[in-house]
């Protein structure tokens, strides 16, 4: 029964010495400021006023009656996990996002937000 | 001299079990999910009353946006990407050269997308929607159906 446990301890060693684990964190940043929207009136703000107060968006989009500014940046969260035989990998992305909705005299017309960027997290994929 | 397997046994033995199972068999489980996910949309949503207005204040800003054919289309996407990947092998082949080798991989994304179409003064004009995410990963990556 000794010799069991000692073979038993011994192989866990070996297991978890031979064992990692990793953490990465990714963002890509654009240093918008969502509380801003609250200085923007829809059907009265213009799109110099936009860029103003959010800055340059990350893409512009011509839609039928105007145009739309997105402005995006994300966060992303990756874990890591080697045992041995078994690996286990696990990366959430989540996204901040506002767009701005502009007619065609270029004032703000409606506005989306989502702020979930925070909600990246760390774990293993089950 | 004495032989370091009568000194230590476990160690050197488990050492050896150890490495040679690390070069044999190994198993990997990856998941990636970008995006969120979005409500049931059909209880809320009536395609000739829901306005633009309504839909952002619902479901937040859209991933992409686009104009198709006069309308305006919000999209909402969540992918769901899942990989595992099975292998065996004998590491032998510093002493044998080519070995027994067996190994299999999968990788399989899935969508939940819905597409809200609104018309230029801002009504819902139709809806669609998709939930990738409802298909099983080993029965819809081993599917052998046309198109899947």
């Amino acid at each position: 029964m000794n010799r069991f446990r000692e073979i038993l301890f011994v192989l866990l060693l070996v297991f978890f010495l031979q064992s990692c684990a990793g953490w990465a964190k990714n963002k890509d940043y654009h240093p918008f400021d969502a509380s801003g929207l609250d200085k923007l009136i829809p059907g009265k703000s213009t799109a110099a006023q936009v860029t103003e107060i959010l800055g340059a968006p990350s893409e512009i989009v011509k839609l039928s009656n105007g145009n739309a500014y997105i402005y995006r940046r994300s966060l992303s969260k990756g874990t890591g996990l080697w045992l041995l035989i078994v690996s286990f990998g696990n990366y959430d992305v989540h996204y901040d996002q506002i767009v701005i909705f502009l007619d065609k005299k270029n004032i703000m017309t409606h506005h989306g937000v989502t702020l979930d960027a925070h909600k990246a997290t760390y774990g293993l994929p089950f | 001299m004495v032989s370091p397997f009568k000194v230590f046994p476990f160690l050197i033995y488990s050492f050896l079990v150890g490495n040679l199972i690390t070069g044999c068999v190994s198993y990997r489980v990856i998941k990636a999910v970008e995006g969120r996910s979005v409500s049931n949309i059909f209880e809320e949503f009536r395609v000739g009353a829901t306005t633009l207005k309504e839909a952002l204040e619902t479901l937040g800003a859209p991933d992409q946006v686009a104009e198709l054919e006069g309308k305006d289309v919000l999209i909402y996407r969540r992918s769901l990407l899942s990989n595992s990947g099975l292998s065996f092998g004998i590491p032998l082949a510093d002493i044998w050269g080519p070995s027994f080798d067996f190994s299999a991989y999968g990788e399989l994304v899935r969508y939940d997308l819905v597409l809200l179409f609104f018309t230029p003064e801002g009504i819902l004009s139709d809806i669609a929607s998709e939930k990738g995410s409802r298909y099983p990963y080993l029965k819809t990556i081993l599917s052998d159906k046309k198109g899947n």
